[in-house]
């Protein structure tokens, strides 16, 4: 446990430093962590799923508090935590399976011994998996046992079966950790390889002798761009800088370098120039669970040219950018602001950011957001490593991703879930 | 029956040819007994749901407020008082009477009526299989819901425990009598849980109303009553902009209920709205019934406030209850049952002057930014979803 926990403090401290790029990164790296918090943690022959998810909340709880801006981090954390949950359902409805047999020869029994009503293992199992489901009008009127209740249930029906089912038990309980860590396996994997799925798609989007529009560098977009050549489309690609980072520069030389015809822009020229443009292709830092994008600073004045000249707005983003949350303030909350160094240069400057007014502060503030909010409106088109979607299909995507329950991590005080 | 005529002209000479139908509406009351009667006891068309609103939003003075509380003399989070007894001396039960005993209650949702009408029913039915006592419920549904085809909470509420009683016999309880019971319970509880929805919808909305924000309210519904409370006991610095609500003076009452939380409120007539959105950062609405589309089907002037937000950029935000998604598709603005409510201008108004006397209006999903609900915060797209998992 030492062990994990001085992982968990160094990734906390680079987090809250901002030394990590990227959300790929911090996503890949919050499931390692979370991975080994896993495989470290101890858990009691009751109800494991929950220590896990304890666990996992606890855990998390630090790492979205450390850096909240970076969406990515929840987002895992709470990807961890419906994989705990889908493991644990779909062992128990395993077990309920094998157990079914035996359970209905053994009614009378049961009846005597429990104090709980006497429920089908249908009935369980069907509770069990609508839990699981964020509430719905299905389940308005049902009065539905607790997680905790569960498996409880689960386990006293097998206690008073013998020992040929508590053998099964324990293999049950490794197995839960074990089925745990080869998900979160997968997700990492799908974490490394997103950029490839999305990749593949490039063909049915881009066509022939068409003008591609982009801002700032994103390694997405330009994986997608060079696929596309590489099924040999002809296109051309017009480049705008992303002022103060400058980072179009790269992505214009990294976009020369594999063969493309580009253009570059400034920010600007950008509504001068979209009448020109086919297609509006941009990566992302977060998709909200309304549409909206959160994006690099400059985006939002693309997408309002793109709309006034009827350019289609596609973003680009990988599972792992999709968060479960409604943004109700995100220019602000949800916005970082920089250095003010990327704007000005310091030495030319000085005297002008030291110069006080009678109130004391500088007569010159220099802001430097990082993100731009783009409402769902705006965008035509998202394409994930599972497909192209709607901005008003997000909330599908998020019902298979996340559990309802997750939407706060926070680590309740009481024992049950 | 609704006859969509280019002309006005044409509608005119058919009223006139057709003068022994009272198509016109006059402000005559409807005829008053009408408790066992199944037939539709409204032939003028109005819409018993609405007057039912009408006299709860009515403007109380604070004595006849203190009267009323003395007289119901608990909070409704308290246990309501036991079911009366229905079965008078030669009286035969009727879901329709429980009914509207249950709905003429101010603080008790339409659903909830409903359901606690048809927990009656079962209560009071001598069906020995789960078989009969469908039979009996749907019944008992279908003529609440032919009583009063303007409410659509009540529809829902029907359909919803129709739907949760098929199913639950399918799969539990062997034995009939702990699954009558078990069903008198869950409608018992279906208050509770329409309180507790109502307190979710509060908790779910209040991370969306920031300090200093100005909020458009439309209409008195309680969900939004409960939104704006749980605010204020937050300590949120907001104020509030009711509009007037004609006829019904919703604003009216809306206002004082604000007043008391110690919100600031200004009043605006109904006109008023397009020239005070700029000041306004959102709206915030309840529903009578969401449909199918995403869209909300409220009061009218819902969707004029909407289309006039919308316009300005302003996000309009529904505060409703699940059991509201209902099973329609309105295509305009006719295109649903026709609800009528008598409108008093306090002059008399010449016979041949035509009153528009809908009491409400559909707003279509595209004006609509998002939906609270006690499943979530949803964007209007997803409520076809729901409603097609629970229904297919």
């Amino acid at each position: 446990m030492p062990d994990v926990q001085a992982l968990v403090n160094d990734f906390l401290n680079k987090l809250k430093k901002r030394k990590i790029e990227g959300s790929q990164a911090t996503s890949r790296q919050t499931a390692e962590l979370l991975r080994s918090v896993i495989s470290q943690q101890r858990v009691p022959y009751n109800n494991q799923a929950g220590a896990l998810i304890d666990a996992v909340k606890a855990v998390g709880e630090q790492l979205i508090a450390a850096n909240p801006v970076e969406l990515a981090v929840g987002n895992i954390v709470r990807r961890v935590l419906h994989i705990i949950r889908e493991e644990d359902l779909s062992l128990t409805t395993a077990a309920m399976a094998g157990l079914n047999l035996s359970a209905v020869s053994d009614d009378e029994d049961d009846e005597e011994r429990d104090d709980l009503p006497v429920l089908s293992a249908a009935v369980v199992a069907a509770a069990a998996r609508s839990t699981l489901r964020p509430p719905s009008l299905q389940t308005l009127l049902e009065d539905m046992p607790d997680t905790a209740a569960i498996p409880h249930t689960s386990s006293s029906g097998g206690d008073s079966e013998g020992k040929s089912k508590s053998a099964d038990k324990s293999s049950r309980s490794r197995k839960l950790k074990h089925d745990v860590i080869e998900a979160v396996n997968e997700l990492i994997q799908d974490i490394t390889t997103c950029h490839e799925q999305i990749a593949e798609q490039a063909v049915e989007h881009i066509h022939q002798n068409e003008v591609i529009l982009t801002l700032g560098s994103s390694r997405t977009v330009l994986e997608f761009l060079c696929a596309a050549k590489e099924k040999k489309r002809s296109f051309r690609v017009f480049v705008a800088e992303g002022a103060p980072r400058y980072q179009g520069h790269l992505l214009a030389k990294e976009l020369v370098a594999r063969g493309l015809q580009t253009t570059l822009i400034t920010d600007s020229a950008v509504f001068a120039m979209i009448s020109r443009v086919n297609m509006v292709i941009v990566g992302a830092h977060a998709v909200m669970a309304n549409g909206g994008v959160i994006a690099p600073v400059g985006l939002n004045m693309v997408a309002l040219a793109a709309q006034k000249h009827a350019v289609p707005f596609v973003v680009l983003a990988g599972s792992h950018k999709l968060c479960p949350l409604y943004p109700h303030n995100p220019e602000v909350l949800l916005n970082e602001l920089r250095s003010p160094s990327e704007l000005l240069d310091f030495g030319e400057f000085s005297d002008c950011l030291d110069f006080r007014s009678v109130t004391g502060s500088p007569l010159l503030h220099v802001v430097n957001p990082t993100f731009d909010y783009v409402p769902p409106k705006l965008v035509s088109l998202f394409i994930t490593d599972t497909g192209g979607h709607n901005p008003s299909y997000m909330y599908r995507l998020i019902a298979d991703y996340y559990s309802a329950d997750d939407l706060v991590v926070k680590r309740r005080t009481t024992s049950g879930n | 029956m609704w006859w969509r005529s280019a002309s006005f002209i044409l509608d005119k000479q058919q009223n006139d040819t057709a003068q022994t139908i009272p198509d016109t509406l006059t402000l005559s009351s409807p005829p008053l007994s009408m408790a066992d009667t199944l037939q539709n006891p409204n032939p003028n068309n109005i819409s018993a749901y609405y007057q039912t609103r009408a006299a709860h939003h009515g403007v109380v003075t604070s004595d006849w407020l203190a009267q009323a509380q003395a007289a119901v003399g608990r909070h409704p989070d308290d246990v309501l008082p036991p079911e009366p007894e229905v079965k008078v001396a030669g009286k035969p039960f009727s879901v329709i009477h429980e009914f509207n005993n249950w709905r003429n209650q101010p603080d008790l949702a339409e659903a909830v009526a409903a359901i606690r009408a048809l927990a009656a029913v079962i209560r009071n039915s001598e069906a020995t299989t789960m078989m009969e006592l469908e039979i009996e419920l749907k019944k008992a549904s279908d003529s609440l819901k032919s009583w009063d085809t303007t409410s659509i909470s009540l529809t829902a509420g029907c359909d919803l425990f129709m739907r949760y009683v098929t199913r639950t016999s399918a799969l539990e309880y062997e034995d009939f009598n702990s699954a009558k019971s078990r069903l008198i319970e869950r409608a018992e509880k279906f208050g509770e849980i329409s309180y507790k929805a109502r307190r979710i919808i509060a908790m779910l909305s209040q991370d969306f109303i920031f300090d200093g924000c100005t909020i458009l309210v439309h209409g008195f519904s309680r969900v939004v009553l409960e939104v704006l409370k749980t605010a204020a006991q937050n300590k949120k610095l907001f104020r509030v902009f009711c509009t007037e609500g004609r006829p019904d003076r919703t604003g009216l009452r809306l206002s004082n209920e604000l007043a008391k939380l110690d919100v600031p409120v200004k009043l605006l007539i109904d006109s008023a709205v397009a020239y005070s959105m700029d000041e306004v950062d959102m709206v915030f609405v309840g529903a009578d019934g969401v449909v199918e589309s995403g869209g909300i089907i409220n009061m009218m002037g819902t969707y004029q406030i909407a289309l006039v937000a919308h316009s300005m950029d302003k996000p309009v935000y529904v505060a409703a209850e699940s059991y509201k998604f209902a099973r329609l598709y309105p295509l305009d603005q006719k295109d649903m049952a026709p609800a009528l409510r008598p409108i008093d201008f306090g002059v008399p108004i010449p016979s041949k002057v035509e009153v528009e006397t809908s009491a409400r209006d559909y707003t279509p999903p595209q004006y609509l930014t998002l939906l609270f609900t006690d499943l979530g915060v949803l964007t209007p797209s997803v409520v076809s979803d729901e409603l097609i998992q629970l229904y297919l």
